[in-house]
């Protein structure tokens, strides 16, 4: 075969090889492989090079890019716009993670427990997951509505009315929050389902058997076994959260007042509608920048010690 | 044929696959190149008109590619979200995939101007024959860049001015007169009162309907700004924010709309909607509106913008047609044959479609007043253009100056100020220091 060809190789493949085996490279395989790695490449390493590259310019797609060194990280981090929708982003991020967490692993306990009609229960829990954030968004800026809104219609029999959940600054990220919420816990629960469906039955039984409540088993054998799968969640949906944008641009556009502007709708404004690319690429690379240290801090903090 | 001989192995196969698929991708573009030059020339429009009077503009192209069945010129349009319209120009440019032609807004595109995007017409409307003495004095001004030779960057199609829609069943409930719409702004501010309905101590109807951020109050702040006094730019466009204390007055006035004289609530999300299902009573906005109010049977009358602030006067927008950058630039001239066939023929466009014709022989026609909608709708669009003289600033941070905006930097800084999280002093502050930098940079 003209293709194979004897190369150097590791001690454990060169005894192989002395037994009498012989290891072929067959080149065809990276034609299989640039199907992917080529677009790839083009579509997105390409793209985020040039990025990193005009975030040190300023360029309005015509023209080359006039290089202005770090002055768009210089304005960007004085920038009050910016610096307000980072703040609100980590808001976001205090409201949406706990409460797709938590809700997620509600539901997932509640249909583990296979009581009748769990399978309906799981296609309603999930549901939401498919529509896409646009549709969702809308919907709710139909339930969310101040004046005709159906949340604060049923708010107004316990005596609670007129919440401006999507016209005021001190709502507007509540409101944002709670579609985010209610789209994302989709994930979450069926993440959450399949950890519980893999904690072998004989240690809850064990632990019955000792004489642990539901609660002891809950906090004493499934929450600790359930840790991968918890850490994994939050850390998904944290850079989710970090890079929340459908959802504020269809139900507030950012308003009132930024208030619920994230750093992706701001990226989206200063490159989209005003064609400040490198500016825009500049906030772009401090939020990639935060969301790697969030992470990396998340993962220390809730890594699996199993 | 044998079972053995017939078989191919698997690096045959490879080979003669991805010849054939070579051969399939390659022959499309073989024959195209081949037909080219038998085909007519299809023209590509951009246009972002996706709103009741994106089907009327529809018409008038499918009226044109009718008109000109086999004659060797047809145009193909395209819709593009009118949000992400710069950006795919400038990206369709400057890969030379531009469109020959699409919609613009004057005074908002010094931008392309400058950079060589969009093509000046002065030659080209010269030798098509387009008679520029028929349009109107301020369509051919707005559509000029005086600062990039002054030439004419687009052919004007519509004249848009704001104006107040009101709805006629809440003027009948609150005992007023229909006729006697107010004309200054506190005869209009009592009329809102008249209007305007409470849930306990929230307002719920809007007796003037005004949203809590975005559009509606930005433009609102700046008509009366302008009626009061203050200019955004000077008339040389080298100073920002004349006579400020005029642009921190409106916003006071802006303001009092909610909290003092409570004619207008910041809980209305979608303007369009509120007007439309009734929870506003006057809603100043643009001829656009007209069909899908018509269309959902609510009974409203528009009347001219009244004198608010010491000089009726009102924002407007002019629509036209914008020639982009081609490399082939024999397009040009086909491309101003079928713009001027569209503005010869914009009857239809500026009755029925939206706006006011720009054109005079199109005004004077005896069935201009009688066509397309009732006059006492779209009547104040077209005589209120008289009062319609806050145009866009046409210099390249001209979008950042613009008051019909719900996120540009004018919009963003004044939703402070509703949300009295800034004062009307301090936004003016940062308004000027910005506008004036704009200005400076050209």
């Amino acid at each position: 075969m003209a293709e194979a060809r004897q190369i150097d190789m590791p001690d454990h493949v060169s005894a192989r090889l002395n037994m009498g085996e012989t290891v072929r490279i067959d080149r065809i395989g990276y034609a299989f492989v640039a199907f992917f790695t080529i677009p790839f490449l083009l579509f997105n390493i390409m793209p985020v090079l040039f990025g990193g590259y005009i975030a040190f310019t300023e360029w309005s797609i015509i023209g080359a890019p006039q290089w202005v060194g770090l002055d768009n990280f210089r304005e960007a981090l004085h920038d009050e716009w910016v610096i307000n929708a980072f703040k609100n982003v980590l808001f976001y991020g205090l409201i949406i993670v706990p409460g797709v967490s938590i809700c997620g692993l509600l539901a997932a306990l509640f249909v583990n427990q296979r009581w009748p009609l769990s399978s309906i229960a799981r296609t309603f829990f999930f549901a939401p997951y498919v529509v896409s954030a646009t549709v969702i968004g809308l919907i709710w800026v139909w339930l969310l509505d101040t004046q005709y809104g159906l949340i604060n219609h049923y708010l107004s029999y316990l005596g609670i009315s007129h919440i401006k959940w999507l016209t005021s600054t001190e709502w507007s990220l509540v409101g944002v929050s709670i579609a985010s919420i209610w789209w994302d816990t989709g994930l979450a629960f069926i993440l959450f389902l399949a950890a519980l469906q893999d904690i072998p039955k004989d240690l809850i039984e064990a632990a019955r058997v000792d004489g642990a409540n539901k609660v002891q088993r809950l906090f004493f054998i499934i929450l600790p076994l359930m840790r991968p799968v918890i850490s994994m969640v939050v850390t998904l949906q944290l850079i989710s959260t970090l890079r929340i944008f459908s959802q504020v641009y269809v139900m507030t556009n950012g308003g009132p007042a930024g208030s619920s502007a994230s750093p992706i709708h701001y990226i989206y404004q200063a490159a989209i509608v005003r064609n400040t690319f490198g500016y825009a690429s500049a906030v772009a690379i401090i939020l990639f920048i935060l969301i790697v240290l969030i992470t990396v801090l998340l993962r220390l903090v809730v890594r699996e010690r199993a | 044929m044998s079972r053995t001989k017939s078989r191919v192995d698997r690096r045959t196969f490879l080979k003669t696959a991805t010849a054939a698929s070579g051969a399939a991708l390659a022959t499309p573009l073989i024959a195209s190149k081949a037909f080219a030059f038998n085909k007519p020339i299809e023209l590509v429009h951009w246009s972002w008109l996706a709103a009741s009077d994106g089907e009327v503009w529809a018409q008038m192209i499918d009226s044109f590619n009718q008109a000109h069945e086999g004659q060797g010129i047809q145009i193909k349009m395209e819709l593009v979200p009118e949000e992400q319209y710069t950006t795919k120009v400038l990206t369709a440019t400057a890969t030379g995939q531009a469109p020959d032609f699409g919609w613009g807004t004057a005074g908002k595109g010094a931008q392309l101007a400058r950079d060589g995007v969009t093509v000046p017409l002065d030659a080209l409307i010269r030798d098509s024959g387009l008679d520029l003495a028929d349009f109107t004095d301020s369509s051919v001004k707005a559509a000029r860049y005086p600062k990039y030779g002054d030439e004419m960057y687009m052919v004007p199609m519509d004249l848009m001015s704001l104006q107040p829609e009101v709805n006629v069943d809440h003027v009948l409930e609150a005992g007023l007169d229909p006729d006697a719409f107010p004309t200054t702004g506190e005869e209009l501010v009592k009329w809102g009162q008249a209007m305007t309905k409470f849930d306990g101590d929230n307002v719920s109807r809007s007796g003037i309907l005004m949203t809590g951020s975005g559009v509606q109050p930005t433009v609102t702040w700046g008509i009366v700004a302008e009626q009061m006094g203050f200019q955004r730019a000077s008339d040389d466009l080298k100073t920002a924010a004349v006579n400020p204390e005029a642009g921190i007055a409106a916003m006071e006035w802006v303001l009092a709309l909610f909290d003092e004289y409570r004619v207008s609530t910041r809980d209305v999300t979608d303007r369009y909607k509120a007007f439309g299902t009734g929870n506003g009573s006057i809603f100043w906005t643009g001829p656009w509106t007209l069909n899908g109010y018509v269309k959902q049977g609510v009974n409203f009358r528009t009347y001219e913008m009244p004198n608010i602030g010491g000089t009726q006067r009102t924002y407007f927008e002019m629509g036209g047609l914008e020639f982009y950058k081609q490399q082939d630039e024999e397009r040009y001239a086909a491309t101003m044959e079928a713009v001027k066939w569209l503005s010869d023929n914009s009857f239809l466009w500026t009755t029925v479609g939206r706006g006011a014709a720009p054109r005079r022989s199109i005004l004077d026609r005896p069935d201009y007043k009688t066509t397309g909608h009732p006059w006492d709708i779209r009547g104040a669009f077209v005589d209120g253009m008289k009062i319609a003289t806050i145009p866009e600033i046409p210099v390249v941070a001209g979008p950042e100056f613009t008051i019909y905006s719900g996120g540009n930097f004018l919009a963003s800084t004044l939703e402070n100020v509703w949300a009295k999280q800034k004062s009307p002093a301090e936004a003016m502050e940062q308004l000027a220091a910005r506008w004036q930098k704009g200005l400076d940079e050209g």
